[in-house]
């Protein structure tokens, strides 16, 4: 015999359905009465779900990874494409970075001398192999290159173009053994002859055996003949050692080029010159030195030094800069 | 009697749902995973008369609805649970056949459990909320549904020997 059929259990049932359906009228017309409750509820509920977060969620990821297995592993592959795109991406930013940097260098040596160029960007860098310093560039006879043309590097020369090709050019470095160019010493306007040596670093030769280099010396190019192969006051590297030669024929000395033809991503090609001769325009200001702070401390001689050593436990120290990295002290 | 017997009603029911909110929700099972509150308020409405039932049912719904994870208005599942157990308890409570077979039970509870998810989601669609991709919906219905059959055996007894202890008056075998 089932029991709750009377009409007490019906009025009762009634009752609450009726009171659910105004609940739910109230809800949905936002009265603040029951909004306050949910959020006093959930106020009160939240401390012991953030304890709980903290207790199971290792259990919880587990069962989540467990049920989502195929899922995580197609999420992680996707992540996985995802940073190494992004990662290509960075590279391919640093390197166009780089390459903006070279560019503006190379452009403002340029604008400078007064130099007509057509910049390039370096292909290949030539096999060791060959015993030859080149590099290939992007353009040759499309961009109207010819032979014994003057390539230029942000910070100043880097070769001579070799061979053109169609679409590519052979750049002979300024580092290779059989690379000469004429140059001289800015200011002095002393001339010789500089020749590369398979490395960073050149022998100069000067013309002169009267002639004065000092390390630091500055050298630009001379220029030739219709600015071919070289055009005039390109600056070419520094004097870094001058070998005692007593009773050689000439003076030599040991340069290091300004430009790093390892790193050498951007160039460009001098085709024309420069109407006036840009002289020492495009020596490179020297590099500033690092200001080094100096402390100059005072001390206050007292009648005996113990006296005033135990009358006044601490010196008086005043700070003052001085050109001197030396401190000093006066008595 | 009636006081002693809603206190520890209510301090059962405070236990199962902080289980619920503290130990369940945090706990992402598949297939929607189960609400061990629904199943247990389902137990127990089965084991009650059917006004018992039909209170129990209408304040477990008001927690729900008062649940962090709840989204829809309040009321909405205290009218569900409310009906819901009325009709379970009065269905259950004159049917011998039935309570002697704790297997059925289980089914039985099952069953309400869908029911009552599928109501809330109609209600849901009528209210004019937005109920999500049938599939998704069918999948943790159903989900929910094995879950109940795998887990009502184990809340079964528990439920029936807290009832017991409370009412005296059934107890289930």
């Amino acid at each position: 015999m089932r029991y709750g059929g009377d009409n007490r259990s019906r009025l009762l049932l009634v009752t609450l359905i009726v009171t659910s359906l105004f609940l739910i009228t109230l809800d949905l017309r936002g009265v603040s009465l029951i909004t306050g409750l949910r959020h006093g509820t959930q106020s009160v509920l939240g401390p012991f779900q953030r304890a709980a977060n903290s207790a199971f969620s290792p259990i919880g990821n587990f069962f989540s990874d467990v049920a989502h297995l195929g899922r995580t592993r197609a999420e992680i592959k996707s992540l996985e494409t995802q940073n190494s795109q992004l990662r290509t991406t960075l590279i391919e930013r640093k390197n166009i970075e780089s390459q903006i940097k070279q560019l503006k260098s190379v452009l403002n040596l340029s604008g400078t001398g007064g130099y007509k160029v057509v910049s390039a960007k370096v292909i290949s860098q030539g096999t060791s192999a060959s015993f030859s310093q080149s590099i290939t560039i992007d353009i040759g006879r499309n961009a109207h290159l010819t032979r014994d043309m003057t390539v230029l590097g942000g910070d100043g020369l880097v070769g001579v173009v070799k061979e053109v090709y169609a679409s590519t050019s052979l750049i002979m470095l300024e580092s290779d053994p059989s690379f000469r160019v004429g140059v001289r010493i800015a200011g002095s306007q002393e001339i010789g002859i500089l020749t590369g040596q398979g490395t960073d670093r050149a022998i100069l030769q000067m013309l002169d055996s009267q002639s004065t280099v000092k390390a630091g010396d500055v050298l630009l190019a001379r220029g030739s003949a219709a600015g071919k192969p070289f055009v005039p006051g390109v600056p070419v590297g520094t004097v870094t050692s001058v070998p005692n030669s007593a009773g050689s024929v000439s003076q030599l000395a040991e340069v290091q080029f300004f430009t790093h033809l390892h790193s050498v991503g951007i160039v460009a090609v001098v085709v024309s010159p420069p109407i006036t001769d840009p002289r020492d325009a495009l020596v490179p200001p020297k590099p500033m030195p690092t200001p080094v702070p100096t402390v100059t401390i005072f001390l206050t001689p007292g009648a005996t030094p113990a006296a005033t050593l135990g009358a006044t436990p601490a010196p008086s120290v005043t700070p003052k800069p001085l050109p001197t990295s030396t401190p000093t002290t006066k008595k | 009697m009636y006081t002693r017997r809603g206190i520890y009603s209510t301090a059962v029911f405070a236990l199962v749902y902080l289980a619920q909110i503290m130990i369940i929700d945090e706990v992402h099972l598949p297939f929607g995973g189960f609400s061990v509150f629904l199943i247990f308020t389902l137990c127990w409405a089965a084991l009650s008369t059917p006004e018992v039932g039909a209170i129990v049912g209408f304040f477990a719904g008001l927690c729900m609805d008062f649940a962090p994870t709840s989204n829809g208005p309040i009321g909405q599942w205290a009218l569900i649970l409310a009906a819901l157990g009325f009709t379970i308890a009065f269905l259950r409570y004159g049917d011998d056949s039935l309570r002697s077979d704790p297997l059925s039970l289980v089914v039985f509870v099952a069953a309400a459990v869908v029911v009552a998810l599928t109501v809330y989601i109609v209600l849901d669609a009528v209210l004019g909320n937005e109920v999500g991709r049938l599939s998704q919906l069918f999948r943790t219905v159903a989900g929910n549904g094995l879950w109940t059959l795998a887990i009502a055996p184990f809340i079964l007894p528990i439920a029936s020997r807290l009832h017991r202890g409370i009412f005296e008056t059934r107890e289930f075998q």
